[in-house]
């Protein structure tokens, strides 16, 4: 049976310089280039190709499953993906003349790699935590504890991790993004650019040529320059006395008096800046159209900092921050990622109200979700469901809560509307009013949780002066929340 | 609602292909393979209960840092373990499924009988990531020697390791000598630093034999000495001879030779046949003396060396250590018939 052939595509912002390459090489799917916000396209010419986008960082796994046949990723996600698991399912065929970039350590400027290494634990903050540890023990660190955040890991340093390691541009000099945390790439920990990738079993087995001819024209990346390498780079070890054992801190502990409140940018900021407004609360550096990293507080005692909502309750578990305004939502899977931590929501903002929940395709015929299991069974019964999400830890609790039988969770960075049904059958995600759900041909079948904004923090009460304010200015943002309507999201 | 997933449980159990039911890497020990396994985990218990050793057993969950900190695995073998964060974990503390036996024995003397001269043993799995089929879970003998020095404690381990396979009726045994002490004193007169010579190890490790071409080529000087130690394994005190004339000028070596002649002074003793092969030494940083392994045929039956302060790198007393391991399945298949 000829099931065509299924390319994987990245979104953001290879999307555009790669459309254009495609485009000289007779291979354009239309309306990639737009940046339309469909997830499929169809190939001009080409009827049995089908393209799909992805965010750049789930096409490996997808090639390495054998879901789609070809694709175009970044290096870094190859490798972030091959350095962990060692999948040889995915051949690089050509590295191509985009999307170069390098991912660094990155710390406070001055910082050097030896100082780094002595510390017990060396904390780092990083979006690659497989790249991240490889390199760490190549480097020979004795001590180090990832903070695997979601994004911005330049945000953490110094207050609250010792360094980042995160993807910059390619080229010499401190990269914009550093130079305005006050940091600087201390080391090297990978290069690479845009590759085009195989699964192996398809090139094996499937007459790829139709898509092959057209990529392999695509322009190569040049050779290497002399004394450049890519891929993850292998540091000179460091030498330490190992036996110079100091007494291990928590590495966590603050050393300030000030209460630290974390509020969210993107999304979750139009929200926070009317609850606090409501409160009669302003920050300067931080309303509806800005967010600087460390907004000034007019309160005596309280200090702010930006991060992002998803990283909140680690930072709080830490006890890097005593309130921090993120959702429920990212409470949940934290909890479930983490039963025993001490972190607690300490009041409801009531808003950026909406559902999470499991969704199915519009033609499952089932009112509920063992219906759905029974109905995707129905010729298998051994077959493995496919959750996919960018809530890991809560899809993972959904699928065990449920009694899904034999499942896999697949981690998605986004774009997840596309995943249903080619690629999974349930999608665990949020849906403010529903539409774009329908507009997918998608469907909510099982209600996880409603989720709106709110206050968390340790369960255990700051002392002293540090709790009165901690219970002031939760008393103010609850005092100033909308009333719950109990209407919920359409 | 429990009477509808023991049905699923059941018609998936009875639909699905058996080796799906398994995680990869991962095997059972039937019945038959149950009476080998206890037939050589009770030959080594004698053996090793007869020379004083007492059996421990330590938690099959350990922190990561035990191991990163201490330095007892290679990079290679820590991309390899199977780390992951408890439910208690958001500190990003990571833990880890025991990938090595050594350190929480090296551990477990430190808090129990610091100061003194232990004797310990053990029986239970270790846990490594190996691509494909291969088997991640491995059940693990070994014996470790707290408080005694080269060249006696070598001795006693290397007699001991003997006797082991001579009770499991393993033949044809031969054993492989290196030290390092001898290679970093080697490489250092080479004028590799720390790092460069961890580097060149690393490639080492990773099949790159061109490292050792490298440094060779970048010091003619040191050429013969290189070569003599790297590049020929020795059979005999002929070799340990001609070892000394080549690495007489180098710092150190002398005494890492004369440890090396102790340990071919006892396996000639024993009837054992031996050879002397700086390569064959698998973890570099871990061990400080002399390392040996024993094999049968092709086929490696055990492996170990002297790790003096390791216990320091956790916090503990400068003592001198070494020890040996062995796959008890590797094992069970040499000694058909013997065990």
């Amino acid at each position: 049976m000829d099931d065509g052939i299924r390319v994987a595509l990245p979104r953001g912002d290879l999307r555009a310089p790669l459309a254009e390459r495609l485009a000289a090489v007779g291979f354009a799917p239309a309306g990639y280039g737009e940046g339309s916000r469909a997830y499929r396209f169809s190939v001009e010419g080409r009827p049995r190709v089908a393209v799909r986008v992805f965010s750049d960082e789930d096409i490996p796994i997808q090639i390495a499953l054998g879901n789609y046949d070809l694709g175009i990723t970044s290096r870094s996600s190859i490798d972030e993906l091959v350095t962990r698991y060692g999948h040889d399912s995915i051949v690089a065929l050509r590295a191509l003349d985009v999307g170069e970039a390098r991912v660094v350590l990155a710390a406070p400027a001055g910082t050097t790699l030896d100082e780094l290494g002595a510390r017990r634990p060396l904390r780092v903050a990083t979006t690659y935590p497989h790249i991240t540890a490889q390199y760490l023990n190549w480097l020979r660190v004795p001590d180090y504890r990832l903070i695997e955040v979601w994004g911005q890991p330049q945000a953490w340093p110094p207050e609250d991790a010792d360094a980042a390691v995160l993807d910059v541009p390619a080229g010499d000099g401190t990269p914009e993004v550093l130079d305005r945390e006050g940091l600087e790439a201390i080391a090297e920990v990978h290069r690479g650019s845009a590759w085009l990738v195989a699964n192996r079993r398809a090139l094996g087995e499937q007459d790829l040529r139709e898509v092959l001819d057209a990529l392999l024209e695509l322009p190569a990346r040049p050779p290497a320059a002399e004394g450049v390498q890519y891929g993850p780079l292998r540091p000179t070890p460091l030498v330490l006395d190992r036996r110079s054992v100091e007494a291990r801190v928590n590495g966590f502990e603050r050393q300030d008096g000030a209460l630290r409140l974390a509020v969210p940018d993107g999304h979750a900021q139009r929200h926070t800046v009317e609850a606090l407004a409501t409160a009669g609360i302003a920050f300067e550096g931080y309303d509806e159209q800005q967010a600087v990293r460390r907004p000034r507080s007019a309160i005596e005692g309280v200090t702010v900092k930006v991060i992002r909502p998803q990283d909140m309750p680690q930072a709080v578990a830490l006890g890097r921050f005593d309130v921090a305004l993120t959702g429920r939502d990212w409470l949940a899977t934290h909890l479930a990622a983490f039963p025993g931590s001490p972190v607690v929501e300490l009041c409801d903002l009531h808003r950026s109200r909406y559902r999470m929940g499991a969704v199915v395709s519009e033609d499952v015929p089932a009112e509920n979700i063992a219906e759905a299991v029974a109905y995707w069974r129905r010729d298998d019964p051994g077959r493995s469901i496919r959750v996919a999400s960018e809530y890991v830890e809560l899809a993972d609790h959904y699928a065990r809560e449920r009694h899904l039988g034999r499942y896999r969770v697949i981690p998605i960075g986004g774009a997840s509307e596309g995943f249903v049904p080619d690629d999974a059958e349930i999608l665990i995600e949020g849906s403010e009013t529903g539409t774009t759900l329908r507009a997918n041909r998608l469907r909510m079948i099982d209600v996880i949780m409603e989720s709106t904004n709110c206050a968390i923090g340790s369960t255990v009460r700051p002392p002293g002066a540090r709790g009165d304010l901690r219970d002031r200015l939760v008393e103010r943002l609850a005092a100033a929340a909308p009333p719950d309507d109990g209407g919920g999201p359409a | 609602m429990t009477s509808e997933r023991t049905d699923t449980a059941l018609r998936h159990a009875l639909t699905a292909p058996a080796a799906e039911l398994r995680s990869p890497g991962m095997h059972d020990l039937g019945p038959d393979e149950m009476r080998r396994f206890r037939a050589v985990e009770s030959r080594f218990l004698e053996v090793t209960g007869r020379a004083g050793y007492d059996e421990i057993r330590t938690p099959t969950v350990e922190p990561l840092h035990l191991f990163t900190g201490a330095g007892t695995l290679s990079p290679q073998m820590l991309d390899r373990v199977y780390s992951f964060l408890d439910w208690d974990g958001w500190s990003g503390e990571r833990v880890v499924l025991r990938p090595d036996s050594t350190l929480p024995a090296v551990r477990w003397h430190e808090e129990q009988v610091s100061g003194q001269t232990s004797r310990l043993c053990y029986v239970q799995p270790v846990y490594r990531f190996v691509p494909g089929g291969g088997q991640r879970e491995q059940w693990q003998c070994g014996a470790e020697l707290f408080g005694l020095d080269a060249p006696e404690g070598d001795a006693e381990l290397l007699r001991l390791a003997l006797d082991l396979l001579a009770a499991l009726g393993v033949e044809g045994v031969r054993v492989d000598l290196s030290h390092t002490g001898l290679v970093r004193a080697a490489l250092g007169a080479a004028g590799l630093d720390a790092a460069a010579q961890l580097a060149t190890l690393d490639r080492l490790l990773d099949g790159d034999d061109g490292a050792i071409q490298e440094v060779i080529w970048a010091r003619p000087e040191q050429a013969g000495a290189l070569r003599v130690l790297f590049e020929i394994d020795g059979h005999d005190a002929g070799y340990l001879a001609n070892l000394r004339a080549a690495l007489d000028p180098v710092p150190g070596a002398a005494a890492a030779i004369a440890e090396l002649d102790a340990a071919a002074g006892v396996l000639g003793a024993a009837g054992a046949e031996f050879r002397v092969s700086a390569a064959s030494v698998r973890n570099f940083e871990y061990y400080t003396g002399l390392t040996f392994r024993a094999l049968a045929g092709d086929v490696e039956c055990l492996r170990g060396g002297r790790y003096d302060g390791l216990a320091e790198t956790i916090g503990g007393s400068a003592v001198p250590a070494s020890g040996f391991g062995a796959d008890i399945e590797v094992l069970m298949a040499l000694a058909e018939g013997g065990a």
